[in-house]
């Protein structure tokens, strides 16, 4: 979805937000945004962009101009306009709270770690 | 050693469209197609007595246990993630932010795994799994829940509704009289209604009956309860002339919506020409109008199926059993069109898995 950014939106959706979520690699920051971008904005009044980004800072232990492979569009990125600020907040806390779930699910769902449980809980499968 | 024999087909189901979350793990015998249920896990969220359950809140809860309820179910089914044939998940209809919350998840699981979607038909969820565990060959259907009252009977592969309610379901009605008598919501209002129905039956209160044609309305009723719930508050009289309790009302309460269904579903039953009743949903649990419907089908030389808690209460079983039915007719649904609506009708459903 391409961001609109001419004077007639920005008067018209005066508040405004930009949020950067670092995951640790790319595949799970395309597995966020094609989660999280599917349901539409209830509001007319509300707009989002979703994209995946390079990180704009480099880890500390890379070299500068050394981009790690799997880290290319590892940042997810979140651009919130709204018609006013009590919109751009609710709209903001509802993404966050479906941030947070796919956050969690990946962290206790994703296939290695499944796996793993199973194996932890004793061989209980059958 | 036969080693083209085919793998059985399994799917994993996630429902949340009103208060309960439900994942389930079922497997597809490949030869027979026999389901056999590997593991039906639920969580329900029971708000406090004289409330009932708001939307916002019901999506928190749903993020709040997804993962427990997901591992739960995975773990008693021994089945891992790549052994799995698709996700499903309940489309609608149902509240909306309580679906896209576990629409969410369970597309997070799909991308995660590497496996397609399947959106489902809630109410198609009922009726397959009803038909699945009771052996039903071809009932008339009735599905009663707090969300839903419909008459449903199959024909050239749609479930077509025959009749419903016009403005609040059964279950609706009963739900929102427990808040008026501020009986508890836990295990669920209408239990709690049934077991205070079974200590009335001394005197039946005077309640609106509304069916309308194949159709049937309760808000009526609901106000004239209140009412009335209003006037034993006050220690007034009944029809009687003597005081009446929360039991008589419950049992009044029941006996007159109840009776309202059996008539509708009679209806429904002489017009198609059936003899069998399947009654699904959560209000199909209770042990009354099992009763008042099986003694209709008796007088017809017929009978009534119905399922236990485990399937007749809102589960991600039938979730995953209606999905599985429809991916294996080819179905799908694309990740970018994997949304929820609150209106979804029974009849939209292309039922391409039977004649």
């Amino acid at each position: 979805m391409a961001t609109d950014t001419s004077t007639a939106t920005k008067a018209a959706f005066p508040c405004a937000l930009t949020l950067e979520i670092p995951f640790p690699d790319t595949r799970l920051a395309s597995v966020a945004l094609r989660a999280l971008r599917v349901d539409k904005e209830l509001s007319p009044l509300v707009h989002r962009t979703l994209t995946t980004v390079m990180p704009s800072t480099p880890s500390p232990d890379v070299d500068a101009g050394a981009i790690t492979p799997g880290q290319e569009d590892a940042v997810l990125r979140v651009e919130y306009k709204a018609a006013t600020n009590r919109m751009l907040r609710v709209a903001v806390n509802s993404f966050f709270d479906s941030l947070a779930l796919v956050v969690e699910v990946m962290q206790e769902l994703d296939e290695d770690v499944v796996v793993e449980s199973h194996h932890i809980r004793g061989g209980g499968d059958s | 050693m036969d080693t083209t024999k085919k793998k059985r087909r399994i799917a994993l189901g996630c429902e949340g469209s009103a208060n309960k979350l439900g994942i389930g793990i079922i497997a597809h015998d490949p030869v027979t197609n026999e389901p056999t249920v590997l593991s039906n896990v639920r969580h329900t969220f029971v708000s406090p007595p004289g409330t009932g359950f708001l939307p916002k809140d019901t999506a928190q809860h749903h993020r709040a246990f997804f993962v427990r309820v997901a591992k739960q179910a995975l773990a008693n089914a021994g089945v891992r993630p790549s052994e799995l044939d698709c996700i499903c998940y309940t489309r609608g209809p149902g509240m909306g932010a309580p679906l896209t919350s576990v629409a969410v998840a369970a597309r997070t699981l799909a991308l995660l795994w590497g496996k397609e979607l399947v959106g489902v038909n809630h109410c198609v969820g009922h009726i397959e799994m009803g038909r699945a565990i009771t052996g039903a060959a071809n009932p008339v259907v009735l599905y009663v829940s707090g969300g839903n009252t419909q008459v449903i009977a199959y024909a050239e592969q749609r479930y077509r509704i025959f009749g419903e309610a016009l403005d609040i379901a059964v279950g609706n009605c009963l739900d929102r009289f427990a808040r008026t008598l501020e009986i508890s919501n836990d295990p669920a209002p209408g239990y709690n209604i049934e077991q205070l129905a079974k200590k009335g039956g001394r005197v039946l209160l005077d309640l609106p009956y509304a069916v309308k044609g194949m159709d049937c309305s309760f808000s009526g009723i609901l106000t004239r309860a209140d009412e009335l719930a209003a006037v034993m508050k006050a220690g007034g009289r009944g029809p009687d002339g003597e005081t009446f309790t929360q039991a008589d009302l419950c049992f009044s309460l029941q006996e007159t919506v109840f009776a309202m269904l059996v008539e509708i579903t009679e209806r429904a039953m002489a017009h198609v020409g059936s003899n069998q009743v399947l009654i699904v949903g959560g209000v199909g649990c209770n042990e009354r109008l099992q009763e008042m419907m099986g003694a209709m089908a008796a007088e017809r030389g017929g009978s009534v199926y119905a399922t236990d808690e485990r399937f007749c209460i809102d589960n991600g079983i039938m979730i995953a059993h209606a999905g599985l039915l429809a991916y294996e007719t080819g179905f799908k649904t694309l990740l970018e069109e994997s949304t929820c609506t609150q209106r979804f009708r029974t009849d939209e459903v292309f039922v391409k898995w039977r004649k």
